[in-house]
């Protein structure tokens, strides 16, 4: 069907050989003559003042090389805009969580720099911590920052439309509360940094980021050297989600440890550390209030989000900007009203995680939809295609719809369900008495941007170097953190240039090299650094292109590039093999080079953090999720033995990575929904191990996943392409919760879905049913 | 989570590792699979100055049937072996799940029933099983030998009755007179998950009533627990519903739970009843399943 040669195809990864083998090379795996192991000590506190640190015994240590502490960085903060810098490298005055890093060690081998964090001496004097938001709001409670009264972090409020007036034309308002708990980004390969630092001023970093560029800039500004000398090269990483983006203090420490002791350092966190005190979701307390028609017509939300921030803001405007954009989709909704409070606590910062914020808005809204379908006696899928989105729509708040297959994903995804054969209203199922094993279908809708616009450098650049033997090497710097980029922009560079996936290699980041690049966030690696690729393959096309042309006797409009081939379209004997052009290319005339360069970024205006006014992206994805459940209505225990992806992605660059991303989507979303959580208690990590934590293990994911591509071609994504690895995570949860309620008539609005909550919930509902029929109210 | 210094013997037999345990000073610990004596000197809870490892005693890695003592399984058999055993599939089927399910590939690769069993861990998953088919463990010292009933070898949380110069060497399954037994876990995930309350059972039924039966339970007390109470309501009774429903309430009331991060005592104790149903009924129906 495609006219295609490469793209469409499902071609699997360039990366997987090696990642199978186990002979891809991450950061732990690399070493450098002279190396030091650094350690890091951290807070045994959620809140404390430092009053002194000591680290005297430690230096002294054999073996011991260099002890740092907050001081050594000055003052030095870092975070996503000036006036939200309230990260240090190492803790200065105060610690805010568990588990923060105080000071940090380099030894000559691990072992030493582990006995040396023993021998610092930190006095404390503990301070009362918060670690409830809500808490946090109220008068009196612990302060987190000096400069951040009130522990808000980040506050937005806007509203669109009269939401007011239609909550009085509304037939139907419904009001409710939802939490989404504290979830890690789940990676595997934990953070980990080597840094070189060479006197005067050069630093090179191998460090494992999904986005690091932030880095380049954050490391130039903390050591005070110019950005040509900030040298980051990026191994294979084992897995980001969100949670690689920024600078960290692992980073921060091997550099300034390297600084000190002038030699290459080392700092590789245990699981144990990313667990207990690296970055994670922001967990929200989301109150929303809906006014419907009684045909189900959303007339309006009102929305009030608390979210837990942590100890810091990070990206954290982005995440409450997020939530409010995708307040408006993949629903009409007319008229909306939002206040967000990002509230710090004595909790590890919160930061982006695949989806970053619009999980914990879609859980609640889509959640709350099904519910006033079920209150009004509306079937859920038509009260979804009432309402959903389409092409040429203008949100109340001005985010514009360019292409929207949001229907047929609900077509798709109804029919690879089987809807018709198994969905039963909960209205029929209720006079039935509920068997040991409960079944329920549930279905969800979301929608996602595709390539965040965030304010500064936005845009992406590709360099391509074709070669004189036909091949090409691809210089970008959007990394690969595991999601399959790499392959689908090789992909781009072999369609363009008629050559194969194997013709083309693209090394890693590498920030003397490689052109800078906001990063692999917000979906937006294949739409915008895939364009970017486009326009650079498309100039060294055009480089070829004459020469060709002489060498065929044939118009340059004529000649075409395909499959190691350059033919004369209409003229089949008239063939040239591509590495013969490119060989006479470079030795054409007095010589040549051909390198193909190409930027491009998104054209809307920056996403606005203050009113969340415009577009978020130039483009949004669409897609609707079915979940198929069976719930053990003795032990409570849900699981989820199907599931269905139906996701408008514009166009499908490659439909292997595409599969893998819905599948990859469902492991996460079925995690957040059933069986991950963070828990802290009196100063303690419950959960500092993948077991107590609960990240779910391939046995407990669905036996079926199913993944639809719906393609619309978008007229600003590469090829048509939109993103479908985050939009798809959005409706996980609530297909899952909404095919609860179908099961057994009860809605889950506290994340996890632990089996001891549904059992509760499932008596909560028969005492009350009881009650009911003896009269009471 | 770094290793400690230790000094490590590796003895030749078992009567070398039992004189070595006896001579060795300060603190000696045993080493089988290391599941767990290397992930607890890792987290620092655990620092010997000895580490025997039993690796060399390659007679303990055998599982036999032995007439007139019944299934023999050596103490170094990993549980990846009770998995594959053709004997303890045939004839207690539940034991090789139990141990192929208790945790990932790597571990059930290394780890030890004997291990299991001298960790003694309320939440491990072959001991109620083994308790409820009456198992018998043989400890060897330097002095000679001794078989204790299983059931009277776990005292508490890690807490066992095991000399520091003996070594577990056999876990022996009597000839049963039972006619069905079974063990059911409730754990938060399919694989690798501490269980949240477990329960095994084995019963004796003939002509339609039950002459006898042994309920133990995991994770709900400091031991694997012997649900006495519901075992006595259910000998003499006709196999029926209500008889199965009475012994589930029973030991529930026979459970001793705690709350904490996988579940509060109260859902426990509901599971308990669930699962002493479930393990009943499957029991008395299939047989040793």
């Amino acid at each position: 069907m495609s006219e295609y040669a490469v793209l469409g195809k499902r071609l699997p990864r360039v990366d997987g050989p090696v990642k199978a083998a186990g002979t891809a090379r991450f950061t732990d795996d690399l070493s450098l003559p002279g190396m030091l192991y650094g350690k890091i000590l951290r807070s045994p506190h959620a809140h404390a003042r430092i009053v002194r640190i000591d680290t005297t015994r430690a230096e002294n240590h054999p073996g011991v090389r260099a002890v740092i502490v907050g001081e050594d960085f000055g003052d030095y903060r870092y975070g996503l805009r000036a006036d939200t810098r309230d990260e240090y490298p190492l803790a200065r005055g105060k610690v805010r969580y568990l588990g923060e890093e105080v000071a940090a060690v380099a030894a000559v081998d691990e072992e030493t720099a582990l006995e040396a964090l023993n021998l610092i001496q930190v006095e404390y004097e503990v301070l009362s911590a918060v670690t409830d938001p809500e808490e946090a709001l109220r008068e009196g409670a612990p302060q987190l920052h000096d400069d951040k009264p009130g522990n808000i972090s980040v506050h937005m409020k806007t509203s669109f439309g009269d939401v007011d007036d239609a909550f009085r034309q509304a037939d139907y308002i419904r009001e409710d509360r939802f939490y989404s708990q504290s979830v890690l980004h789940g990676f595997l390969e934990p953070n980990a940094a080597l840094a070189l630092w060479e006197a005067p001023n050069r630093i090179t970093i191998w460090a494992s980021k999904q986005s690091p560029y932030f880095l380049y800039r954050n490391l130039s500004n903390c050591f005070n050297v110019p950005l040509s000398n900030v040298r980051l090269i990026q191994p294979y990483i084992g897995g980001g989600f969100g949670g690689k983006n920024g600078g960290y203090p692992v980073d921060f420490c091997a550099v300034m440890l390297s600084k000190k002791t002038g030699r290459p350092v080392k700092i590789v966190l245990t699981m144990e550390e990313v667990l207990s005190s690296h970055r994670r979701r922001h967990p929200m307390i989301v109150r929303l209030k809906t006014g419907v028609k009684k045909d189900g017509t959303i007339l309006a939300h009102d929305c009030r989000i608390i979210a837990d921030g942590g100890a810091g803001t990070g990206v954290g405007p982005s995440t409450i900007a997020n939530a409010f954009y995708f307040l408006n989709l993949p629903y009409v909704v007319p008229n909306v009203r939002y206040e967000a409070f990002r509230v710090y606590t004595n909790r590890p910062i919160s930061v982006a995680q695949r989806g970053n914020g619009i999980q914990q808005i879609r859980y609640a809204a889509d959640v709350q939809l099904e519910m006033i379908a079920h209150d009004l006696g509306l079937d859920p899928v038509q009260i979804r295609q009432k309402n959903a989105v389409y092409t040429g729509y203008r949100t109340a708040s001005g985010m514009n719809i360019h292409s929207c297959g949001l229907q047929e994903t609900i077509t798709e995804a109804v029919k690879a369900a089987e809807w018709e054969t198994h969905y039963r209203p909960w209205q029929e199922k209720e006079k039935e008495p509920l068997g040991r094993i409960a079944t329920g279908v549930g279905i969800a809708c979301n929608s996602f941007q595709s390539g965040a616009r965030l304010t500064g450098h936005n845009c992406c650049t590709a360099v391509i170097k074709v070669h004189e033997d036909g091949t090409a090497s691809l210089l970008t710097g959007s990394t690969d953190s595991g999601q399959g980029s790499e392959t689908v922009l090789a992909m781009i560079v072999a369609e363009v240039l008629g050559t194969r996936l194997e013709d083309v290699f693209v090394p890693q980041t590498d920030s003397t090299v490689t052109p800078v690049d906001p990063g692999s966030f917000g979906s937006r690696v294949s739409s915008t650094a895939g364009n970017a690729v486009l326009i650079a393959a498309q100039d060294a096309r055009s480089q070829l292109l004459p020469v060709a042309a002489e060498l065929l006797k044939a118009a340059p409009e004529d000649i075409e590039f395909r499959d190691r081939k350059v033919l004369v379209r209409g003229a089949p004997d008239r063939v040239l093999r591509f590495r013969d052009l490119t060989r006479q290319t470079v030795a054409w005339g007095s010589g040549t080079s051909i390198i193909g360069q190409g930027s491009w970024g998104q054209t809307v205006p920056p996403m606005n953090f203050e009113t969340g006014e415009g577009d978020a992206s130039g483009a949004y994805s669409f897609g609707t999720q079915a979940a198929w459940v069976e719930v053990d209505t003795q032990t409570g225990k849900v699981t989820v033995p199907r599931m269905v992806v139906a996701h408008d992605l514009g166009f499908a660059l490659n439909p292997l990575a595409v599969e893998g991303q819905h599948e990859g989507s469902i492991a996460g979303g079925v995690g957040h929904t059933i069986y991950e959580h963070c828990v802290e208690e009196n100063g303690q990590n419950l959960t500092p191990n993948l077991t107590a934590y609960g990240l779910p293990t391939v046995y407990d994911l669905p036996e079926e996943m199913v993944s639809l591509s719906i393609e619309t071609i978008d007229p600003v994504g590469a090829f048509g392409a939109k993103e479908s690895g985050e939009g798809t995570q959005v409706s996980t949860i609530p297909a899952i919760v909404n095919a609860i309620h179908n099961a057994i008539g009860v809605w889950i609005t506290d994340l996890p879905v632990t089996p001891e909550k549904v059992l509760k919930a499932l008596r909560d509902r028969k005492a009350q049913d009881r009650a009911t029929e003896g009269g009471q109210p | 989570m770094y290793m400690p210094d230790y000094e490590y013997h590796a003895p030749g037999n078992l009567a070398e590792a039992c004189a070595l345990l006896g001579e060795l000073g300060g603190k000696v610990t045993v080493l089988a699979g290391g599941s767990d004596v290397l992930h607890k000197m890792k987290i620092g809870s655990l620092a010997p100055d000895h580490l025997v490892s039993l690796k060399n005693l390659k007679e303990l890695r055998e599982i036999r049937y032995e007439q007139g003592r019944g299934v023999v399984i050596g103490a170094l058999v990993t549980h990846d072996g009770i998995y594959r055993s053709q004997l303890l599939q045939e004839h207690f089927l539940s034991l090789p799940m139990a141990a192929h399910t208790m945790a990932n590939t790597q571990i059930t690769n290394i780890g030890t029933i004997g291990g299991n069993i001298v960790n003694g861990s309320p939440l491990a998953d072959l001991p109620p099983i083994l308790v409820a088919l009456g198992a018998s463990v043989k400890l060897v010292g330097r002095s000679g030998e001794r078989v204790l009933p299983l059931e009277e070898f776990i005292v508490g949380p890690g807490k066992t009755v095991i000399a520091q110069d003996e070594i577990l060497t056999e876990i022996v399954i009597p000839d049963q007179a039972t006619t069905g037994s079974t063990y059911k876990k409730f754990g938060l995930r399919k694989s690798g998950a501490l269980a949240v309350v477990s329960v095994a059972a084995a019963v004796t039924v003939e002509g339609g009533t039950i002459t006898d039966a042994r309920i133990v339970l995991g994770a709900v007390a400091p031991v694997p627990l012997r649900a006495k109470s519901a075992e006595a309501s259910l000998k003499g009774k006709k196999v029926s519903d209500a008889a199965i429903e009475e012994a589930a309430a029973a030991a529930a009331a026979d459970s001793r739970p705690i709350s904490d991060l996988r579940g509060s005592d109260e859902y426990r104790r509901e599971l308990v009843r669930v699962f002493t149903k479930r393990a009943l009924r499957k029991a008395i129906d299939e047989g040793h399943v």
